[in-house]
């Protein structure tokens, strides 16, 4: 399946800016616009794009009991995205890259060994994370620096940090690909991500994060049957849901 | 053969107007749905993004002046060939410059909607094309001159 050039030049263009990630204050875009800008898209694209953002996005996962569907659900989608390999590479390093966190977080509440990571985890790096378990980043400090961050941040408590470091390095990887594309699907299923992130990031109200902290400490302490409202995710691209919320995946 | 080559001859001749039409065409489609979409996402500047979209329209009309320069009172096996060769050579080139033109302008638009200052400056690039577009005019202007009648 080809991009029409025409039809995705006028997309791309009618999409505004996203700016830089940390830097902004509201949204270029909300999400009523964006879908009514993205209804430009073939209804291949748009079925395929849907899934790549359910995936990705945390607020597609939170639908999900467990690790295993999500890694089931996440190879469908890559093997989906056969034409397009660059939204291959990109669904399967941002599932790698959530390995990785899973891992620390595994780790800091003290599981001894990595497990069943083929349940829990996919990608690269699975194998040195098992092999590897003890090293604070796994033995792949060395070309990934962040992850040494990651585990400093996280042993610290500084989960604020820790989520600006992890969205950073996403962007990172976005960003790595969409200079590879400017006119087509891959260019608009790029920039979706990017917004998905930088509207979740926007939304955050020292406020809201300080009361989401607190009830979360209540659910931790209460056990699994406690009742607590937590916000629900508002669209379908409304990427609600912390990474940070969940305390093993 | 001498009948291939005034066939030839008279392909060379509306060559440049062909495909620099072709060319043209694709590099306004190209800029123009920039345009478009830019307009969706603009409050105002409307006009300078469509203006800019209509830049590759100028590759059909050397191509009409090229045409022009290697007509001749009669198309014959002396000047079969050269018609040719100037007119398909330089057809190709307004071919090629208008679509590539369309894309650095889709891309300029793009550009300099998300930063209105470039504006002015991200229009080199088309520029430079069509610098290689009256290069080809102007030679083939030259060489029509040097053809026998």
């Amino acid at each position: 399946m080809t991009s029409n050039p025409h039809q995705y030049i006028s997309l791309v263009t009618s999409l505004p800016h996203l700016g830089r990630l940390f830097s902004l204050k509201e949204l270029p875009i909300s999400d009523f616009r964006l879908k009514q800008r993205l209804s430009m898209l073939e209804p291949q694209h748009a079925a395929l794009l849907k899934e790549m953002v359910e995936v990705t996005a945390w607020a597609g996962v939170a639908r999900y009991d467990q690790d295993a569907e999500v890694i089931r659900s996440a190879n469908r989608i890559i093997a989906d995205l056969k034409d397009y390999p660059d939204l291959q590479h990109l669904v399967g390093a941002r599932m790698e890259t959530r390995t990785l966190i899973a891992a620390l977080r595994r780790r800091r509440n003290g599981q001894e060994s990595a497990g069943d990571i083929d349940n829990w985890g996919m990608g690269r790096w699975c194998a040195s994370i098992k092999s590897n378990w003890s090293d604070p980043a796994f033995g792949l400090g060395h070309f990934m620096p962040w992850l040494s961050e990651a585990y400093r941040l996280m042993q610290s408590g500084d989960h604020i940090s820790m989520e600006r470091l992890v969205l950073t390095e996403v962007v990172r990887q976005l960003d790595h690909y969409g200079t590879m594309h400017d006119f087509d699907f891959e260019a608009v299923g790029i920039y979706v991500l990017r917004w998905v992130i930088v509207e979740r990031w926007t939304r955050y109200n020292e406020a809201d994060a300080r009361d989401r902290l607190e009830a979360l400490i209540s659910l931790a302490l209460k056990g699994p049957d406690a009742d607590i409202s937590l916000p629900k995710p508002q669209g379908f691209f409304s990427d609600t849901f912390s990474p940070l919320e969940r305390s093993s995946s | 053969m001498n009948e291939f080559v005034v066939a030839l001859g008279w392909f060379g001749l509306y060559a440049p107007v062909a495909l620099g039409a072709i060319g043209s065409a694709w590099g306004c489609a190209l800029g123009g749905s920039a345009a478009i979409g830019a307009m969706l996402d603009s409050d105002g500047g409307y006009g300078r993004f469509i203006g800019v979209s209509l830049m590759p329209s100028s590759q059909v009309i050397y191509g009409i002046v090229i045409m022009f320069s290697l007509q001749q009172s009669q198309v014959d096996a002396a000047n079969g060939a050269a018609l040719f060769g100037i007119g398909v050579l330089s057809g190709f080139t307004m071919l090629f410059t208008g679509i590539r033109q369309g894309e650095v302008l889709a891309s300029a638009i793009h550009a300099s909607k998300a930063k209105p200052e470039i504006f002015g400056i991200s229009l080199a690039p088309a520029a430079v094309l069509e610098g290689f577009s009256v290069f080809a005019l102007v030679f083939a202007l030259v060489l029509a001159g040097s053809i026998p009648s």
